[in-house]
């Protein structure tokens, strides 16, 4: 079968603390923290422990909430001030999906695609999110089972506004193209699942054009969930929570946020004159297969790299690593990438230093942020990581594993506490999920 | 409380449908059709009841809602007959 190469050509999306893509780009280069306290998680007091959150208020994204007249607090609809999105779309859409749209129409406009282009049966859309749509449910479920109130109290577009893939259907719904619609979800691997399985739709001639990506509406259900499992920073100021490979890292920044981006097959893209942000040089993703739910697996990452590399042999300039600042996940991660590259001729870079976890938009998120450091020629660094351990950690110490033997702070000349420039052709992009799931994606510099 | 009372008060509820062109409520009569005329989604249409129920102090029988009509009098008469039986 003729394989394509995919080019991606546009860019959007909704990112914590910041009120667009430039934003974004500035704040990251110029080795901003994005993380706030969130007030919506200091109203529980010691009943939740983190309070720290890369959120995103409607007001920075040009929004305001509709209440419903019937229901109390409940979200009824969103009122966009910058009158990018019609009422009818936004009537079907939670917050999250109204994100994706925004960020659609960013990507659509960047990529340059025409009306008809977008409107082909060759379009596709495939975007997914890692949380239900909590926001309304909360309320809707409280008006019909606390409150014994008809189910029409809560209106009638909470399956919509809720159902698991309702950004790629508002999104679709909203460009109106004709091609494939649909969600994959892989937790926190969602971001970059969507975007990999994308780029394989139109690598293998399915379709000529993607607009996918992942996103994480803002959701107090998934913030206390992760704040339940006790696996949420805390204890440090906002901007140093979030502090991938650093010794005294506690837990990773629960954040939201949404990436999307506009995938395209390369010839067309280059026929009609686009300008290519990125090719898209190969996706791998597997599963661990060591039937743990949770813990990181360093043989299923070496067996994801050998699948992403094969024998191409190009090492990346950069690895964009998952970098979560949880204490196993972080080590295991560097150790996997090490014994894989080696220990120079690559830097890492961990953007949830700087902007937390935004779970299932992550991986579209962080790929995002990787076409920013192909752009700007500068490496996004890994903010915090002011001190790595000196000594084994203790999976190390076991007559089992068979990685690196030397601390995590051998390595830190592969780990910049802030941007620098440096050439950068090539970079990996790592993803892993709950249930044991393994995304990489590696991308390149468009040369011809 | 006249059909005019319910229909000012229909028209309030409509200002808040935002699928609904606001200049369209400017000339709301009675033969005035929700879904031809003003353009409604069906699905707001179910909204449109529950904020009425709240508005009016009634509970629709969900009989009444499947068989609604379509025009604005369909629904005064709802309302009103609702209001009668309760």
């Amino acid at each position: 079968m003729l394989e394509r190469k995919v080019a991606v050509v546009g860019m959007g999306g909704a990112f914590p603390n910041c009120a667009n893509l430039d934003d974004f780009n500035t704040k990251l280069f110029s080795n901003k923290s994005l993380i706030r306290q969130w007030d919506e998680a200091g109203k529980y007091g010691k009943n939740i422990r983190s309070k720290v959150c890369g959120f995103i208020t409607e007001e920075e994204m040009g929004l305001e909430i509709v209440l419903s007249q019937v229901l109390e607090n409940y979200p009824e609809t969103y009122l966009d001030k910058l009158d990018r999105i019609p009422a009818a779309n936004l009537a079907t859409a939670d917050v999250g999906s109204i994100w994706a749209m925004i960020g659609a129409l960013d990507s659509i406009n960047m990529a340059g695609w025409s009306a008809e282009e977008v409107q082909s049966e060759n379009t596709g859309v495939v975007i997914g999110s890692g949380g239900a749509g909590n926001e309304i449910l909360r309320k809707a479920w409280y008006s019909f089972f606390e409150l014994g109130k008809k189910t029409r109290t809560s209106g009638s577009h909470n399956v919509d506004r809720t159902m698991v893939y309702r950004e790629a259907a508002n999104v679709a719904c909203l460009i109106k193209n004709k091609g494939i619609c649909e969600a994959i979800g892989s937790a926190c691997a969602t971001g970059l699942g969507n975007i990999g399985y994308a780029y394989r739709l139109i690598k293998f001639g399915i379709q000529d054009r993607i607009i996918c990506g992942g996103v994480e509406a803002t959701s107090l259900e998934t913030f206390i969930g992760f704040d339940g499992m006790q696996v949420l920073s805390r204890g440090f100021s906002p901007e140093e929570s979030s502090r991938t490979f650093d010794i005294d890292r506690n837990g990773f920044v629960c954040s939201f946020g949404a990436g999307i981006v506009a995938l395209e097959d390369y010839e067309l893209a280059k026929a009609r004159g686009a300008k290519i942000l990125a090719v898209i040089d190969n996706y791998f993703n597997n599963s661990d297969g060591d039937g743990d739910m949770f813990y990181p697996s360093f043989a299923g990452q070496q067996r994801l790299w050998k699948g992403l590399l094969k024998d191409q042999g190009t090492k990346p300039d950069v690895v964009k690593v998952h970098g979560t600042s949880t204490p196993a996940g972080d080590a295991i991660e560097l150790l996997s990438v090490v014994d894989i590259l080696g220990e120079s001729g690559y830097h890492i870079s961990a953007p949830k230093s700087q902007f937390g976890h935004t779970l299932g938009a992550a991986g579209a998120v962080e790929f995002i942020a990787s076409i920013l450091m192909l752009q700007n020629q500068k490496v996004l660094p890994c903010l915090n990581s002011v001190k790595l351990n000196p000594e084994l950690e203790s999976f190390q110490q076991s007559p089992s594993w068979t990685g690196p033997k030397k601390p995590l702070e051998a390595y830190r000349d592969l780990i910049p506490q802030l941007s620098f420039q440096k050439e950068i052709n090539h970079i990996t992009c790592l993803n892993y999920g709950f249930g044991g799931t393994n995304s990489a994606i590696s991308i390149s510099r468009d040369v011809a | 409380m006249s059909r005019e009372e319910v229909i000012a008060g229909l028209v309030e509820i409509l200002k808040t449908v935002r699928q609904i062109n606001p200049e369209k409520l400017t000339n709301i009569t009675e033969d005035t059709d929700f879904i031809t005329d003003l353009g409604t989604p069906s699905t707001e249409m179910i909204n449109i009841a529950a904020k009425a129920e709240q508005k009016f102090g009634i509970e629709f029988n969900d009989d009444d809602i499947d068989d609604l009509g379509s025009k604005i009098k369909n629904f005064v008469d709802l309302v009103l007959d609702t209001k009668a039986k309760s």
